[in-house]
């Protein structure tokens, strides 16, 4: 995984420092690392892109960021769990072996 | 490409504030974020995107109005979309959330289990289910059991058989198996049962069949015997003239299900004595049964 570092974090993301604080404060955005020397992944920065698409073109206020940010994890949680059950589904697309011999013979011969 | 004020859906006079509304209106419907299933929807959003970066500075809408660059001339659109990492991202990442379906795990079912590995995160991952098998007697299975099982490292697990049970079946013990790497729960232990054949009990479906040698006197001339149950002998009336392979039914002596019992299906076998006997042979020569007695007439081609 490639670990991008505050500073170039900011440059990528045009962000000034302060607004990347409270972005972290408010946990839109989990980076790993440290909190005196965070790490940065191509996934934390694609989400801060989102952040700023919901603030600046769809108009969505602070308080709906968090409220979206929450939905979508859960909707790619359930969009992971969905490709998992199918994925499952279609491997054992066989029917399992239920049951057992016995209970299929005839009452008499 | 399309002309920038179509893909908005705007005039050409429009104001900027007109523009940036008629962008913010499209954007939210087609955000790929916001749509992450709907490859259509990233296609139409890059073009819109394209289109309002072009109009939203005014020196390259003025530059476009005049002719003087075209629609390609506006900055690449982005590529790659968080959705497009939330998918890939490897289990227990940092913005993994179950909230969503947390609550189809609770059952007891395949699909459950199949939620609930999705639901592990690292830090509370359940520990691992382990597989036993146990074979048991037949009785056991009929009539339910407590069998105590070893177990590899020396431990005992106490394993509730219910009464009924049928073979291959697997019980799960909630609990019972691996202890979690982390602070989660415990996994299960899986118990597939097999069940060894009875000497003269065989079951189908919730009845118990078994063959009952009987003599040809109790055969002809009828008589009471004891015949064996899942429970214990019972007295059976085998009927006057009762031919091999006649079936009687003991009701309620089979395998218990819910709401009551199957039967028990008994089938006569006529034996004749295992010696000779000079009496019987004796007899049956001088004794005349009659046209009618032919068993193999069904049988004539």
């Amino acid at each position: 995984m490639i670990i991008i570092s505050t500073q170039d974090f900011l440059a990528r993301t045009q962000l000034d420092r302060e607004t990347l604080e409270i972005w972290i404060e408010a946990e839109w955005l989990l980076p790993g690392g440290t909190a005196t020397e965070p790490a940065f992944s191509e996934a934390d920065l694609a989400r801060a892109e989102l952040i700023r698409d919901l603030i600046q073109d769809l108009g969505v206020n602070d308080e709906g960021v968090g409220v979206i940010l929450n939905l979508l994890d859960q909707l790619h949680g359930l969009r992971k769990a969905l490709a998992d059950l199918l994925q499952s589904a279609r491997q054992q697309a066989a029917p399992p072996i239920a049951g057992s011999s016995i209970g299929q013979g005839k009452d008499r011969e | 490409m399309k002309d920038p004020y179509e893909t908005l859906g705007v005039a050409r006079g429009a104001a900027a504030e007109d523009i940036r509304k008629a962008y913010r209106r499209l954007a939210k419907k087609l955000h790929p974020d916001l749509n992450p299933g709907n490859k259509e929807s990233e296609e139409s959003f890059k073009e819109i995107s394209g289109a309002y970066g072009l109009l939203s500075d005014p020196d390259k809408r003025r530059r476009f109005d005049a002719g003087e660059i075209d629609a390609s001339g506006s900055e690449r659109p982005r590529q790659r979309f968080y959705k497009d990492f939330a998918a890939e991202a490897p289990a227990g990442h940092a913005y993994e959330n179950h909230s969503g379906f947390a609550d189809f795990a609770e059952t007891d079912d395949i699909f459950a289990e199949l939620f609930r590995r999705q639901a592990r995160d690292t830090r509370h991952a359940r520990g691992p289910d382990l597989h036993y098998r146990i074979s048991i007697e037949f009785l056991d299975a009929v009539n339910g059991a407590t069998k105590r099982l070893t177990l590899p490292d020396g431990g005992a697990l106490d394993v509730t058989i219910p009464s009924g049970i049928q073979a291959a079946k697997i019980l799960r013990l909630r609990g019972k198996g691996a202890p979690s790497p982390g602070e989660g729960e415990a996994g299960d232990a899986l118990v597939e049962i097999s069940i060894n054949p009875h000497r003269f009990f065989t079951r189908h479906g919730d009845d118990i069949h078994v063959d009952v040698p009987v003599t040809l006197a109790e055969a002809v001339l009828g008589s009471s015997i004891r015949v064996p149950t899942p429970t214990g002998a019972v007295s059976l009336t085998v009927p006057k003239g009762s031919n091999a392979g006649a079936v009687l039914r003991l009701k309620g002596k089979g395998v218990p299900r819910p709401g009551g019992h199957g039967d028990e299906l008994v089938k006569l076998k006529v034996m004749l004595p295992p010696e000779p006997n000079a009496e019987l042979e004796a007899f049956l020569s001088s004794w005349a049964p009659g046209t009618s007695y032919d068993p193999r007439r069904d049988m004539q081609p």
